[in-house]
């Protein structure tokens, strides 16, 4: 079990309002080196507006944010960011690949261009990792040709290229076929097992469960609950925690995760948890 | 070269037109210079109008005020006033506001004030598509750049502009092909080019319609040219599967 002693990602008590509307109302969050967290909770509560804090995309008001040794809520503008962008990979709900450029060249530019690469060793580098997603075979292909799931693995390609110490996933399954969640949902939980320090927003109660070291359920911008996933799973304290798995677990539509994903990589996971 | 020439100016006698004046070494000589100073002008003109239609898209999509405020006056100024009037009031007045303060040493031929002058006014139209083309970039499209730590300027050389680009091309090419057009108001300040030698010829040799088929060919194969280079951008720059 990873430990939290030297926590990759630590919120204390962060406010952030749009206007007059307060969407963070005192967030607390760790995440331990090596660990793999889950937000989850209603639409609108609050979840993405968690992780664009932690790269410096939005400004909390109020509170302090640590990520990966850096005092996130102490930078300004810009440039001042980089360096944290570098080292925290960012995988989005609608894969964002860049559509001019071929699925390698997509793995390539900014490892070249950010981090300086040679040209061959971001491209030896670009295929491994497309060997790693199940993706080298299409390489030369562009996004545009690329069905949802082949995409979002690309785009984990992509964030691995930069060689990240932590990756944010954004409900990351949210926008594709049933049929291909499962092949995302592999990716991602090979990454966990192998020792990448993940946060991740999820609807997949099932993935989340099974992946996760620790679980936050957040509601109109507070963290309701958090523990780990046995214990917010099968013994939730909080009646809204009860209330939300009830509706979420309960929708035939929401177990989207093949039994197979279940069996082949999580119960044993699961086990020795 | 010539053998086809001849042949050439003896079939079109037959529907009464007489190209024999292409014979003659001068009216040749005037008009192929006139051709390669159209060609010149063209080609000066149109990076000229594509450097400043970049400058000023830059300009107007930008955040501070005080580049995109005169960049949007400068853009809506020139795309309202006459292009041939603009050129009448650089060569007229700025050119001899110019070479009254620095003498001979004005730099400025002719030649280069149509340049100026059209760069500046289809600059103004390659701003607008340009500026539709940046903003049409979906902004997560960015902010996935700006999460793999890209800095602004590197955002936009290797993201923003190549998906501008594609988007604006075809109005690009468009803006391109009028340029071409454009060009024969050099001739209405002397400068040498296709129209003008024309006009000499014509004036002299009193064969009106004989130079105006051969100058509409020469224009239309030269904005045919540049739709033909547009088709192969796009061909190229084409984004497989992209919007479907
Ligand atoms: N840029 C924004 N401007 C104003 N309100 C926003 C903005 N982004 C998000 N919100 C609001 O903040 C709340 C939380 O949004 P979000 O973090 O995206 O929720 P979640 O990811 O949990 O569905 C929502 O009510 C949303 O409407
Ligand atoms: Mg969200």
């Amino acid at each position: 079990m990873p430990s939290t002693d030297t926590p990759l990602v630590r919120l204390r008590d962060v406010h952030l309002a749009f206007g007059a509307t307060p969407v963070l109302k005192g967030i607390d969050l760790t995440v331990g080196k090596g660990q793999a967290v889950s937000i989850i909770g209603p639409s609108g509560s609050g979840k993405s507006t968690i992780l664009r804090c932690l790269t410096g995309l939005l400004k909390p008001q109020r509170g302090e944010l640590t990520v990966a040794g850096t005092a996130v809520h102490q930078l300004h503008g810009e440039a001042a960011h980089r360096p944290l962008r570098q080292r925290v990979g960012f995988v989005f709900q609608q894969y964002n690949l860049f559509p001019h450029l071929s699925v390698l060249d997509n793995l390539t530019v900014a490892p070249r261009k950010v981090l300086g690469l040679p040209a061959r060793e971001a491209r030896e580098q670009a295929l491994a990792l497309l060997a790693k997603v199940r993706m080298q075979h299409k390489a030369a292909a562009f996004p545009g040709e690329l069905s949802g799931g082949q995409q979002q693995r690309v785009a984990i390609a992509r964030a691995l290229a930069m060689r990240p110490e932590l990756i944010l996933f954004d409900e990351v399954t949210s926008a594709l076929d049933p049929e291909m969640v499962g092949e995302v949902l592999n990716v991602i939980g090979e990454l966990t097992e192998e020792g990448m320090t993940c946060v991740l927003v999820t609807h997949e109660m099932r993935f989340a469960e099974g992946i996760s070291d620790q679980v936050y359920f957040t509601e109109h911008g507070v963290i309701v609950e958090h523990g780990s996933a046995e214990q917010l799973f099968n013994h939730p304290g909080e009646a809204r925690t009860q209330a939300f798995l009830q509706h979420a677990l309960g929708q035939p539509g929401r177990r989207r995760i093949p039994d197979t994903y279940v069996l082949r990589n999580l119960s044993p996971y699961h086990l020795s948890v | 070269m010539n053998e086809a020439l001849h042949a050439l100016v003896q079939a079109v006698a037959g529907w009464g037109l007489d190209y024999r004046f292409l014979f003659d070494a001068y009216s040749r000589a005037s008009l192929v210079d006139g051709a390669l100073t159209t060609l010149a002008l063209c080609l000066c003109a149109a990076l000229g109008s594509l450097a400043v239609g970049l400058g000023l898209a830059c300009a107007l999509v930008s955040p501070r005020p005080v580049l995109a405020m005169p960049a949007r006056a400068f853009v809506d100024v020139t795309r309202n006033t006459p292009t041939l009037v603009q050129l009448y009031c650089a060569f007229l007045v700025l050119n001899m506001l110019l070479t009254q303060a620095v003498g001979t040493g004005n730099p400025f031929t002719p030649f280069a004030w149509v340049v100026i002058v059209i760069s500046l006014h289809k600059g103004a139209f390659h701003a607008e598509a340009l500026r539709a083309g940046l903003q049409a970039v979906p902004a997560t499209t960015l902010e996935a750049a700006g999460s793999l730590a890209f800095s602004a300027p590197q955002r936009f050389i290797y993201v923003q502009l190549p998906l501008a680009l594609r988007f604006a091309l075809p109005a690009l090419v468009n803006n391109l092909i009028d340029l071409v057009k454009m060009t024969a108001i050099a001739s209405a300040i002397a400068v040498n080019d296709v129209t003008y030698a024309s006009i000499m010829i014509w004036t002299q040799s009193d064969n009106v319609i004989e130079m105006m088929v051969l100058l509409l060919a020469f224009y239309g194969a030269l904005g045919l040219l540049v739709n033909a280079i547009g088709r192969w951008l796009e061909a190229r720059l084409r984004m497989p599967g992209y919007g479907q």
